[in-house]
């Protein structure tokens, strides 16, 4: 048997072995002896909407460590031209850049997005949590499962080295031998699970658990961008899982789907596209929902052409869906689809620029009130831009032949997933911080944070595009002086650990929050939507009676009759909570089948996945809701 | 952070020159240039409007001491206004993708062209990728790694295929990227304009020192050329 952590081992990893020991001890003796087992306990049980996507969040910003320090090792790396930083050459820098790109996609953006609709989406609509709260749970849960399997790659000596994009033939066991890309496989298809079986719940959430008079047209634009966004990943999450387990069959049982006589690599480009694009609308649509709501309410104002917002919301997800070759414009699929594929792709930019101008006219004739959340939609809006734009650039396919793949790429998707959904996520944690935890972050350091993290945003990525038109690849470890990219790659490190430092900013804001202010009340920023009529923190089932809604934005006009919002005699039906161990149990029983395959240790599948199917059994047996319905029929 | 973003346009005016992608050396890399130039104009037309619009309203709309308690009116969305803002865009998309959609049929019937011999008098030649270096192989059989002699004035086709994994093979003065498949070939042809040496590089990530892949592209003249084929 293959025993993956012992002999010689890169000094980067010894450090994190000792540095996670340490921190870890640390967070044991601080839970204990300040005695807050009972409160882990009741968080890592609770099926309440409000608890899971806190940690959701939570875990997001540990990952978010991870992949920021990932990138501060590039950028270290490439700050100086035939640079040898440590140990991040060849396939040591290949390992960083992959999980870089992974985590920073699959378990920061995602997480954190996912975190704040759990939040906010039951709360705008006036519902009482999400459709099915154990399948919450047990989705968030999947979540932390991938993400340990993931992480955990790089402690074994074992990180993934493909890229995140994983092009075959290079992952494949014929070029990249080892477990390493295994990791990937499985730290994705598991947390890939519990991202449908979110969507899942967040549809039948938003369709059945409305508030009585809360229509579809009546709905605030981050539930309808969760709404589309969901239809999104229902769609696309499946195809990724199918060329996962296409790749791991590849990699395992020896098929090729994707190498040798009948098998072609370009399969793995067409499926991993099919599910990737669509995936970074997955990631910026929720982002725009959060901008509508924070820059109408800053504004004091209706957002600006509601419907056409949603029919643009509604458009890209669907253009969205027939762009996926225009990453593929170098592979030679000829002229035709070239210039398919370019023209729908600038289509894109024709809903996304209504929905910036929307914003806009959103603002003008407002009272516009510069808050920490509003200042990072301020941000979003000219950053966003220019990612658009560069993106309008990019989908001129001839014009591609000359980015694709070089540091102007780059360059461009930072704008595009920094600008717009980092912005938006940190938008939307200052923003929904009271209904989270009853207390409001300190705006003096909020600001900072956004004027650091901007500032260092736009110094690490503007140079990147004259990088990139200057002939560098992306993806490369080292650079020469003749390629004359030294002082664009300077002042990106620069910004990067400006960045970096920012985020030290937030740390502090955290401890000044928690331990010198005092807990706000429901209503703090003068909200418009729902969430804002019940208490901070949300308790668990809130409205109860559940009110009854007459118009858009009904909490504000009621606010300035000042009348009460009416109640509503009808009921709706209110999910169960309850306390369980039984998905925690779940996401360790895959994690440790997931070891299993990555080893190929046919005994731990064999026992990995009976536990699994047990839990289906268990679950068959044990349903709360039965109990209730019953009850409920007999009354 | 505007004049920081201003700063940097300017710096990219400066260096626009130099770098390797805005300084075309072949009739490929020329026609690229042009397009790279007229979507950045379209595109900063766009980008102007949005940034004036967007400090316009912030500094005409932000709250100061007086309007703390004013509740604006609703507005009821302008038609006109919403019919502007999508048919504008569409007539900028409509004006770049004419020029795109007929450089892509001129560049790509090149880059990917049937597998019929070359049109007219092109030379050949034959480029193999691999881990980590390039082969050339040119029509008198001689062989050269990670170093491609080229004719000035001489259109040249490159016919591509990989020993191993996919590469991308790029010379960023003289063509876009054609990528390069294990199994399959594809093509690529240009006309250097100009004697000089230029970079190329692997675009594709390919794996450990796919840093390292990289070859030198030597434009001669047609005598020198002719020398250095028959040099063994």
């Amino acid at each position: 048997m293959y025993v993956p952590f012992v002999g010689e081992v890169p000094s980067d990893i010894v450090v994190a072995w000792i540095v996670s020991i340490l921190l870890g001890a640390a967070l044991l003796w601080w839970m204990t002896t300040r005695k807050k087992w009972p409160l882990v306990w009741d968080y890592i049980t609770t099926t309440d909407n409000r608890k899971i996507g806190t940690m959701y969040i939570l875990l997001a910003m540990v990952f978010f460590i991870r992949g920021g320090i990932d990138a501060m090792f590039i950028r270290t790396q490439l700050a100086i031209p035939e640079n040898d930083f440590w140990v991040f050459q060849s396939q040591k820098y290949n390992e960083v850049f992959t999980t870089h790109g992974t985590v920073m996609i699959f378990f920061v953006a995602m997480p954190l997005l996912i975190g704040l609709m759990n939040i906010a989406v039951p709360l705008q609509l006036g519902a009482n949590d999400l459709a099915f709260p154990y399948l919450n749970s047990i989705s968030f849960w999947l979540f932390v499962s991938g993400g340990i399997i993931f992480n955990m790659a790089f402690f074994f000596n074992a990180a993934p080295n493909a890229g995140w994009t994983s092009y075959a033939p290079l992952a494949t066991d014929t070029f990249t031998t080892g477990p390493n890309n295994n990791y990937y496989i499985f730290g994705l298809q598991v947390s890939g699970l519990g991202t449908i079986f979110t969507a899942i719940n967040m549809i039948v959430t938003i369709i059945r658990l409305r508030a009585p008079g809360m229509k579809m047209t009546r709905m605030p634009l981050f539930s309808w961008a969760t709404l589309v966004t969901s239809f999104l990943i229902l769609i696309a999450f499946p195809v990724l899982t199918v060329a996962l387990l296409l790749l791991m069959f590849d990699r395992i049982y020896g098929t090729s789907f994707f190498l040798g006589e009948y098998g072609d690599p370009v399969y793995w480009q067409h499926l991993f596209w099919i599910f990737g694009h669509p995936e970074v609308y997955i990631l910026i649509l929720p982002a725009f929902g959060i901008f509508s709501d924070v820059i109408s309410t800053f504004s004091r104002k209706r957002v600006y052409g509601y419907t056409s917002m949603v029919i643009a919301i509604a458009l890209i997800g669907l253009l969205g869906f027939m762009v996926w070759a225009h990453h593929m414009f170098t592979v030679g699929l000829g002229a035709l689809a070239n210039s398919i594929f370019a023209i729908t792709t600038m289509l894109i930019a024709v809903p996304t620029g209504i929905k910036v101008f929307n914003w806009l006219f959103t603002m003008r004739k407002g009272v516009v009130r510069i808050t920490t959340p509003m200042l990072f939609s301020l941000g979003f809006i000219p950053t966003f831009v220019i990612g658009g734009v560069t993106g309008v650039m990019l989908a001129v396919a001839a014009a591609d032949y000359q980015y694709h793949d070089s540091y102007f790429v780059v360059a461009h998707f930072h704008y595009t997933m920094i600008g717009g959904t980092i912005l938006g996520a940190f938008a939307g944690i200052y923003y929904w911080y009271p209904k989270m935890t009853g207390k409001m972050l300190d705006e003096k350091l909020g600001k900072w944070h956004f004027w650091l993290f901007i500032i260092g945003f736009h110094l690490t990525f503007m140079p990147q595009h004259f990088a990139g038109l200057n002939g560098m690849p992306r993806r490369v470890y080292t650079y020469t002086w003749e390629d004359g990219v030294f002082l664009l790659n300077f002042v990106s490190t620069i910004g990067a650990f400006l960045m970096g430092a920012s985020m030290l900013i937030v740390l502090l804001n955290l401890y000044k929050t928690h331990r010198l202010t005092d807990p706000v009340g429901a209503d703090p920023w003068d909200g418009r939507t729902l969430e804002w009529t019940v208490g901070s923190p949300a308790p668990e089932h809130p409205f109860q009676p559940i009110p009854k809604i007459n118009s858009i934005d009904a909490y504000w006009y009621s606010k300035v009759e000042r009348k009460k919002l009416p109640e509503s005699e009808e009921p709706r039906p209110s999910p169960i909570a309850i306390q369980t161990v039984a998905p925690v149990l779940l996401a360790g029983v895959l994690i440790v089948m997931s070891i299993g395959f990555i080893y190929g240790w046919v005994w731990i599948q064999v026992m990995g996945g009976i536990a699994a199917l047990g839990f289906f059994i268990y679950r068959v047996f044990n349903d709360e809701r039965k109990a209730v319905y019953r009850k409920e029929e007999e009354s | 952070m505007k004049k920081l973003v201003l700063f940097f346009f300017v710096i990219a005016f400066l260096s626009g020159c130099q770098m390797r992608v805005l300084n075309p050396k072949s009739d490929t890399a020329d026609t690229l240039t042009n397009l790279i130039y007229l979507s950045f104009g379209i595109m900063m037309l766009v980008l102007i409007v949005v940034f004036v619009l967007f400090v316009a309203f912030l500094r005409k709309f932000r709250e100061r001491g007086k309007a703390k308690f004013d509740i604006p009116p609703d507005e009821k969305e302008n038609k006109w206004l919403e019919i502007t803002w999508t048919l504008v865009p569409l007539l900028l998309i409509a004006i770049l993708a004419v020029p795109t959609v007929k450089a892509t049929y001129d560049l790509t019937s090149k880059v990917s062209g049937s597998a019929e011999g070359s049109q007219g008098d092109a030379m050949t030649v034959e480029v193999v990728g691999q881990q980590f270096n390039w082969k050339f192989t040119y029509e008198n059989g001689k062989e050269s790694y990670d170093e491609l002699v080229l004719p000035v004035d001489q259109e040249v086709e490159f016919r591509l295929t990989s020993n191993d994994v996919i590469h991308s093979f790029w010379i960023p003065n003289l063509s876009g990227k054609i990528d390069v498949l294990p199994g399959e070939e594809t093509r690529l042809s240009f006309e250097p304009r100009e004697e000089g040496t230029y970079q190329g590089k692997c675009a594709e990530f390919c794996g450990a020192e796919h840093t390292l892949m990289r070859f030198e592209t030597k434009v001669v003249s047609q005598e020198a050329f002719e020398s250095w084929l028959e040099k063994e």
